[in-house]
């Protein structure tokens, strides 16, 4: 049996559920902030063979600070290779190499769609966001992808203003009729309540695991559809022993994690 | 007449109003000399591109000389939205930019098209997005979706990208222009070669000896460069590798100071109208912050083993 000691923050439970999500083996992308963490988590735990990379053009970087953009310094040396975009996102991803993508976004919907373009009309918005990066091509061309969030209803939404990223688009089938790839798509939401998984025939999210403070019905009260409950719904594990151990004396001993609660991650 | 010149003859030779112009860097070799350049000539209507835009193109938004963006991303990273890109677009200020809206799969791909002389390229993102539900000045010719004529499925096509100028700042280059980076790639080396014509600044330049000693680092080659700038500390407050570091304190500045349209304008007042060159830029930064904040920034050497590629 694991150990699973109380003194985790809510940050580092999320991390700890991204991690889970990866396998032994995995080719994993990403940005910076959770996701680096959760896949180095997992490298570090169950699946010492996956290997990560940054759309930026950067493989397998050994960074001696904790990256603060993609095209941060400190991913230069020690990497493997270091190239550029075509590299990442033309070779790797667009190839078919890259097996998970981690997403998140302003605005995601029930069908794992994201917007990071605008909030509101897009000739005249009330926000506009950064727009699409490297989010599309990930969320597109990934085999799965992890989508990261805040559980209230400004950060879900039933349908997103702007569709910058598919998820499931409308429905289980539709990612398929556009072109992409079959069997791929949003596999998780993971948010600061709990973990949410894709029907696979309606492609909508429903909820798998409840996170340890909270409630089934918080959490259908924060979600702004009529959020299904599965069947087997439990409450999420929380951090394990070595999980934590992993973080706090490998990854990230100064603890800037702990900025995600001020973010609201709580 | 020699290639090398000083950023302002550079830009006033080379930089016309309303001339479509690539950028290069990604944080990495941000060119930030030759925009603080373009906008102290207070170029006009220009179209400007790059994957994933930061600061630097926030900061020619702000100060009108941008009349179109062909984009992916435009964000402060750290320190949020770009403030000026958004008062552009929410309140016209100082008026509204038109936007095409790519991704970092996308527009690499199209000045790969352009660098190669190829009409157009397939991509497979974008699609079952609304990226496809909206187009600005590019129309129709955004992009098109036909039916592969190899296996009769839907791809989607999306154009090359002709650049009149690029501007690109490298680690070091000859007088003749061949150009060599290393670090974070981007889309720096398509872009380049995407232009009809390219402006090289670079941290320090060396001879045509020094570049033939690791030639496979050139991504640009010197028949296609128009002028080479030496322009030490050109990507601050971005970073060049192997030279000095981002800085973060910097960013925070830019940030506050972009938060209000006043405090926008003193800043660009303050560290680009109001200065002469980059060494002018140099000596204020020293000036206002002190030589051991400037000292801090600079990487120390941490050399590899040399290549040889002797036969």
């Amino acid at each position: 049996m694991h150990k699973h000691p109380d003194d985790y923050i809510k940050p580092e439970l999320m991390a700890c559920c991204g991690a889970r999500e990866i396998k032994d083996g995995d080719v994993v992308i990403v940005g910076t902030g959770f996701p680096t963490m959760s896949a180095n988590i997992a490298k570090y735990t169950h699946a010492p063979g996956a290997t990560l990379m940054q759309e930026s053009g950067v493989y397998d970087a050994s960074p001696k600070r904790p990256a603060l953009s993609v095209g941060d310094p400190c991913l230069n040396p020690g990497a493997a290779m270091v190239g550029g975009l075509l590299d990442v996102m033309g070779m790797f991803l667009q190839a078919g190499w890259v097996d998970v993508g981690f997403l998140s976004g302003s605005q995601v919907d029930k069908f794992g769609n994201i917007n990071t373009t605008v909030i509101g009309d897009y000739q005249s918005p009330k926000s506009r966001l950064p727009g699409s990066g490297g989010a599309n091509p990930i969320g597109s061309l990934a085999k799965r992808t992890l989508i990261i969030a805040l559980h209230n209803k400004m950060r879900l939404a039933e349908h997103v203003d702007f569709i910058t990223t598919p998820g499931y688009i409308e429905g289980a089938d539709a990612r398929e009729k556009c072109g992409m790839s079959p069997g791929t798509g949003p596999q998780v939401i993971i948010t600061n309540k709990g973990v949410l998984r894709f029907h696979k025939e309606t492609g909508e999210a429903y909820l798998a695991s409840y996170h340890p403070d909270t409630s089934i019905d918080e959490i259908v009260g924060l979600t702004p559809w009529e959020l299904e409950v599965a069947d087997d719904v439990h409450e999420t594990e929380p951090p394990r022993e070595e999980e934590l151990r992993v973080m706090r004396d490998v990854l990230d001993p100064l603890r800037m994690i702990k900025i995600y609660e001020n973010k609201g991650y709580v | 007449m020699g290639k090398v010149i000083t950023m302002k003859e550079a830009i006033a030779r080379h930089v016309n109003d309303g001339d479509f112009i690539f950028i290069g860097g990604y944080i990495c070799r941000t060119p930030f000399a030759a925009i603080h350049e373009i906008i102290r000539q207070a170029k006009k209507g220009l179209t400007i591109t790059r994957s994933n835009a930061a600061d630097d193109f926030d900061m020619m938004i702000g100060a009108g000389v941008v009349r179109r963006f062909i984009g992916t991303f435009l964000s402060l990273g750290l320190y949020g939205l770009g403030r000026c890109y958004r008062r552009s677009i929410e309140k016209g200020v100082p008026f509204k930019i038109e936007v095409e809206e790519y991704s970092n799969l996308s527009l690499p791909m199209m000045l790969m098209a352009g660098a190669m002389g190829m009409p157009f390229v397939p991509v497979r993102d974008m699609v079952g997005s609304d990226l496809l539900n909206v187009k600005s000045f590019m129309g129709d010719d955004k992009y098109k979706i036909i039916e592969s004529p190899f296996d009769g499925r839907p791809i989607l096509l999306v154009p090359a990208l002709h650049p009149d100028v690029a501007i690109i700042h490298v680690q070091q280059a000859d007088e003749l222009g061949n150009a060599q980076i290393w670090g974070i790639g981007g889309d720096c080396k398509a872009g380049a070669n995407s232009a009809k014509k390219v402006i090289v600044s670079c941290e320090r330049i060396v001879s045509r000896d020094t570049i033939g000693k690791d030639p496979s680092r050139t991504i640009v080659p010197d028949f296609k460069v128009v002028a080479v700038v030496e322009e030490p500390f050109g990507s601050h407050p971005g970073y060049a590798p192997g030279f000095y570091d981002v800085d973060f304190a910097f960013g925070a500045l830019y940030q506050k100071a972009s938060d209000t349209v006043e405090g926008f304008e003193d800043f660009l007042g303050e560290w680009v109208l109001d200065i002469e060159d980059r060494s002018a830029y140099i000596q204020h930064y020293i000036h206002r912050f002190g030589y051991s904040s400037f000292k801090a920034l600079q990487a120390e050497f941490d050399y590899g083993y040399p290549v040889s590629y002797a036969y």
